[in-house]
């Protein structure tokens, strides 16, 4: 439960030091062609990835981390 | 050719929609996508998914989502090895269900840096469904620089057992999800992720079908539902960079994630990522994935003594056992950009692609599985 707890805080502070350091970063929105780049994969709305999730969530005991939603199963449990 | 018939069907029932939001879907901005995935692995199990999804801006900051998909999914006759949960029922004969599935949302912006958007989720199955809300709050800070999304999610689920009658047993679980995302824009070429879920579950944690094999007091072995703890909290937080290459045209992709939980179970997942581009719109991607995770604490390879015919949690989950697991991917994205010039009929095509994806899994209990994955993307 320690080593839970200490993660979940650890986690929680390193979210918090990004928002701070973000004041920091000062990339211009003209500066950022590369970013939006498709091979950056930032725009993952309904990618790939969710169906590659779906299976690592069938497959093994520990899930989440990541954004998206789902339930059930549709997998052969 | 029965079941040829019924993939067919199955993609009708998706392209049907398809073509129906495609025509209502002419002015305005947003993307489409249609999937096919196929799954096989080395116990005989099969999944075919279809799906089509859509995110349409309807008004200047309001847009919808949609998502539609369907499974079929085959598990094969029982045997010692497979390990594979379906009911006991026609034991001798593959068992075949299909899962439907479908998301609906809305998303609205709220003046230049806010965001909210709430979805209602669905998944139906003959021994399983699952209703979820979720509702998400996204901010972006420092001149875009900086993004926070908070998401909260409730799932109600119904666990259903066949029973050798043929009746559906149901029972019922629930999970309420916290989560934190944040981007950060390090560089013009660099971007941080990082993110936190908490989710408690409560309820039937346990797979009904899974039956324990336990040596009693006397000596003799007896089979035993699996019994799980009612409740479980997991804790996951991820962190990933990606870097983009202007003088290779690459991006490289790294992440890694922790994840604990009540149950004792504790993994490390590392993942590289390579995206290059082989031409001027056509993408190669490789990507390695390492994984390893603890047993559970009520997890043994053998339990001995009545306790564990009665009360003592048991299990033969091979999610609960100790592992290692390899993942390799490979996949091609082709854009078609090159058709989609502005002002043409085909200007549509200016963000679409066509993508191929295959990647094999095994770990270190004796599983391999192989899947294949083809997915058309527009924009419309």
């Amino acid at each position: 439960m320690r080593t839970i707890h200490g993660t979940a805080a650890a986690a929680l502070v390193a979210l918090a030091a990004g928002a701070v350091l973000g004041g920091c970063a000062a990339v211009k929105a003209s500066d950022r062609g590369y970013l939006a780049d498709p091979i950056m994969e930032r725009q993952d709305h309904f990618s790939k990835q969710s169906l590659e999730q779906k299976f690592f969530s069938s497959r093994e005991g520990s899930i989440g981390g990541a954004a998206g939603i789902g339930g059930g199963c549709g997998c052969a449990k | 050719m029965r079941r040829g018939g019924s993939h067919i069907r199955r993609t009708a029932i998706v392209l049907i929609p398809v073509t129906a939001l495609w025509t209502a879907a002419q002015a305005g901005e947003g993307e489409m996508g249609f999937t096919n995935y196929y799954f096989t692995d080395s116990g005989a199990n099969k999944v075919i998914t279809t799906s089509f999804n859509m995110a349409k801006k309807l008004l200047e900051q309001t847009s919808l989502l949609i998502d539609i998909e369907l499974d079929r999914v085959t598990v094969p006759p029982i045997t010692a090895t497979t390990g594979a949960s379906r009911p006991q029922r026609e034991k001798n004969l593959p068992f075949e269900k299909s899962r439907g599935q479908v998301i609906l949302g809305v998303e609205q912006g709220i003046g230049p840096n806010v965001t909210v958007a709430a979805n209602f989720y669905r998944s139906q199955e003959v021994d399983y469904v699952s209703n979820a809300v979720v509702g998400t709050f996204s901010v972006d800070m420092f001149r875009k620089n900086t993004t926070l999304t908070l998401r909260g999610q409730y799932n109600s689920d119904k666990v259903g057992e066949i029973l050798e009658s043929g009746l559906v047993y149901n029972q019922n679980k629930y999970v309420f999800t916290g989560a934190a995302n944040l981007t950060q824009v390090l560089s013009p070429t660099t971007v941080l992720d990082l993110a936190y879920d908490v989710v408690y579950l409560k309820g039937l944690l346990s797979d009904p079908y899974l039956q324990v094999s336990v040596i009693n007091d006397e000596g003799g072995t007896v089979l035993v539902d699996q019994l799980h703890p009612s409740k479980r909290t997991r804790h996951a937080g991820t962190a990933r960079i990606s870097q983009f290459i202007p003088s290779i045209r690459a991006t490289l992709i790294g992440s890694y994630r922790y994840y604990g939980d009540t149950w004792s179970v504790h993994s490390h997942t590392g993942e590289l990522k390579l995206n290059k581009y082989v031409t001027g719109d056509l993408v190669f991607g490789v990507d390695y994935r390492y994984y390893t995770q603890t047993g559970s604490y009520f997890y043994l390879p053998q339990y001995t003594g009545d306790y564990y015919t009665t009360t003592g949690y048991r299990t033969v989950d091979y999610k609960l056992k100790p592992f290692v697991s390899n993942n390799f991917g490979l996949d091609l994205s082709l854009m078609l950009r090159a058709f989609g010039k502005p002002g043409s009929e085909l200007e549509f095509l200016g963000n679409s692609s066509i993508e191929l994806t295959y990647f094999r899994y095994f770990n270190s209990l004796d599983f391999s599985a192989d899947i294949i994955q083809f997915a058309i993307r527009f924009s419309i």
